[in-house]
């Protein structure tokens, strides 16, 4: 995975775009309105800094497996409880780089879309394989 | 054998007047985080050139990184690396200048401002704040690392009100905790000091719960309410029938307040006659008595009073009863407690009021979380000269939340005028000079409120302020002073 361009591209989402979070959100729920029900535990601030946080620590951590084994593990389990399913882990990629892609704006390349596209693949992967 | 020269400076333990806690340096307080608000207060110390940022230390980290700390009485406590979303991974190198100032460059992607300008490099000052867009607020500030342990209660969570209800985690703040302690371990009279606002019952309430009497009912009286003719009744108590026919008997604040503590709250606003009668109280050991009583009666009692005027106002004689005598600091004071301060109010506010947790709170797996504040309104009061503390900080919360648009708490337009007729008044009174005040003091007939008003001032605080600062001696004799 490509992490130093994985980090410059999200740092640069996240400088540029106070809203980056939400819009995420946006573009999850406009392709997939039935997700909306399955985000009513916390109100919609509190979920976009915990989408955020959880979003920068991955990257910050992409090359570290330990870390990675143990974040993801947990991830599977919690997302299994809250209903999450297979299908459901494309969704969010496409919605995820669509995002990133639109702070990034001139500054997104091919290779960045590589990198995202991948990196994403191998996590939703790892988070799946490890769903109970 | 190993030699010690005794005579080396700090080797004598009356050497340091008190127990060594280090010397002071520059630190960044957590004032506001967008995504960490339980992390408010921890202190970020600048020892040496510190890099910042999101995460552990990073390979090409221009400094070693510093961690953020708990500091409390006896220890400091490493806590985890920043995990802002917001913060750059490598966000600012920070250099200490001295005591009390800081060298500051911003490397990292989100605009930095200092004291409201967008800055690159700059150089700050205790008291000025670092700006970290949409992700974090810093007070620069100046402060001992380590503080000596104390013999005081610190067993409650990190930012929250202590079992007392005070709330803080400055110096400052542990410093009073101790002199409450300290106080609370004697038997003596206390006089506790401080301007209107600045929580002088809650004091007196920790004074009493900290002391052996706390299982007994702590009485409390505020002096000012009494009516002038009825103090002494007030104070003693009566006989049935005294001094009118249908008089029911009364035990009087002296008799209720027996083996437990007296507060009297505006002890100033107590006529010179009344503090002659309580002193022969103090003088005789509790001895009274009560008004168409000859027996004498004795009450156990200590006495825990409080004035926000100078004590330069009280009777000289009944000022020499109090043995301990505690200025309670106010919040310009104590400046990285403000948010603290400010927290605890909003969530006591949202705890009794369900229509503000739902419009103001964010809520996580169903539960009422942190309030939704805006940076802005941390910053403004992180700057703000407050006359009357905690009760000011309040009266703004509540503005702020009775004139919101949104759904956060923030600075409205009514918040600003506030904010800023406060501020004009507290400045204008810094720029009034020594002689000014003394004439002024004089033609008003050295009254306090008249002098306050005549000068321009906001309230008659802002001149009981420039009077300890010109070493002027407040009015004696002066009804109101």
């Amino acid at each position: 995975m490509n992490a130093k361009l994985l980090r410059d591209t999200l740092e640069l989402t996240l400088a540029a775009d106070d809203t980056f979070p939400q819009r995420f959100y946006n573009h999850l729920f406009e392709a997939h309105p039935q997700l909306r029900d399955m985000f009513t535990r916390n109100s919609r601030g509190a979920q976009n800094k915990m989408f955020a946080q959880k979003i920068a620590a991955i990257v910050d951590h992409v090359d570290d497996p330990s870390w990675l084994d143990r974040e993801l593990r947990g991830l599977a389990t919690s997302h299994a409880g809250y209903g999450v399913t297979a299908e459901m882990y494309p969704w969010v990629g496409d919605a995820l780089i669509a995002t990133v892609r639109e702070a990034c704006g001139d500054e997104w390349s091919a290779e960045a879309e590589h990198a995202w596209t991948e990196a994403y693949g191998v996590i939703a992967k790892a988070i799946l394989a490890a769903t109970p | 054998m190993d030699v010690v020269d005794a005579t080396a400076e700090g080797e004598l333990p009356w050497g340091n007047s008190r127990p060594r806690a280090g010397r002071k340096a520059p630190a960044l307080v957590l004032a506001w985080s967008l995504d960490e608000p339980e992390r408010i207060g921890e202190v970020l110390p600048i020892a040496r050139v510190t890099s910042i940022g999101r995460g552990a230390a990073l390979d090409d980290d221009p400094a070693p990184r510093t961690m953020l700390h708990r500091l409390r009485p006896g220890r400091a406590l490493a806590c985890p690396p920043i995990a802002n979303a917001r913060m750059s991974r490598l966000q600012l190198v920070v250099e200490p200048l001295g005591e009390d100032r800081i060298r500051l460059r911003s490397v990292g992607r989100a605009i930095v401002r200092v004291a409201g300008k967008q800055v690159t490099e700059c150089v700050a000052r205790a008291g000025e704040i670092v700006e970290v867009h949409n992700a974090a607020v810093f007070l620069v500030t100046s402060r001992h690392v380590e503080l000596p342990a104390m013999n005081v209660p610190d067993d409650f969570a990190f930012g929250a009100p202590d079992p007392f209800g005070i709330v803080g985690e400055s110096e400052v703040a542990w410093r009073l905790r101790e002199a409450l302690a300290f106080a609370a371990s004697t038997d003596k009279h206390v006089l506790i000091s401080g301007e209107s606002g600045v929580g002088k019952e809650l004091a007196a309430r920790a004074i009493h719960g900290l002391s052996s009497r706390r299982d007994r009912t702590f009485v409390a009286r505020n002096a000012a309410t009494m009516p002038e003719s009825l103090i002494d009744a007030e104070l003693f108590g009566n006989v049935k029938n005294y001094p009118n026919p249908g008089m029911p008997e009364r035990s009087g604040l002296i008799g209720e307040a027996h083996a437990s503590t007296l507060f009297l709250d505006e002890i100033g606003d107590l006529p010179e006659s009344s503090q002659v009668h309580l002193l022969r109280v103090l003088d005789q050991d509790g001895e009274y008595q009560r008004l168409g009583d000859a027996r004498m009666q004795r009450s156990a009692f200590r006495l825990v009073a409080a004035t926000n005027r100078p004590l330069d106002t009280l009777k000289h004689d009944f000022l020499a009863r109090f043995t301990h005598r505690i200025a309670l600091p106010g919040l310009p004071d104590r400046r990285d407690d403000i948010p603290l301060v400010l927290g605890t109010i909003l969530r006591r506010t949202a705890h009794t009021n369900p229509a503000i947790a739902q419009r103001f709170f964010e809520r996580r797996d169903g539960r009422i979380a942190e309030p939704r504040l805006a940076p802005d309104l941390v910053v403004r009061l992180l700057r703000h000269p407050f006359t009357h503390h905690v009760r000011e900080l309040e009266r703004i919360v509540w503005l702020a939340l009775g004139t919101a648009d949104g759904d956060y708490v923030g600075v409205t337009g009514a918040v600003e005028a506030e904010l800023r007729e406060s501020a004009e008044s507290a400045v204008a009174s810094v720029e009034i000079d020594r002689d000014t005040v003394a004439r002024a003091l004089e033609e008003n007939g050295r009254s306090v409120t008249r002098t306050a008003k005549a000068l321009g001032l906001k309230n008659r605080f802002v001149l009981i302020r420039l009077l300890k600062k010109y070493a002027l001696s407040a009015a004696t004799g002066s009804e109101d002073a």
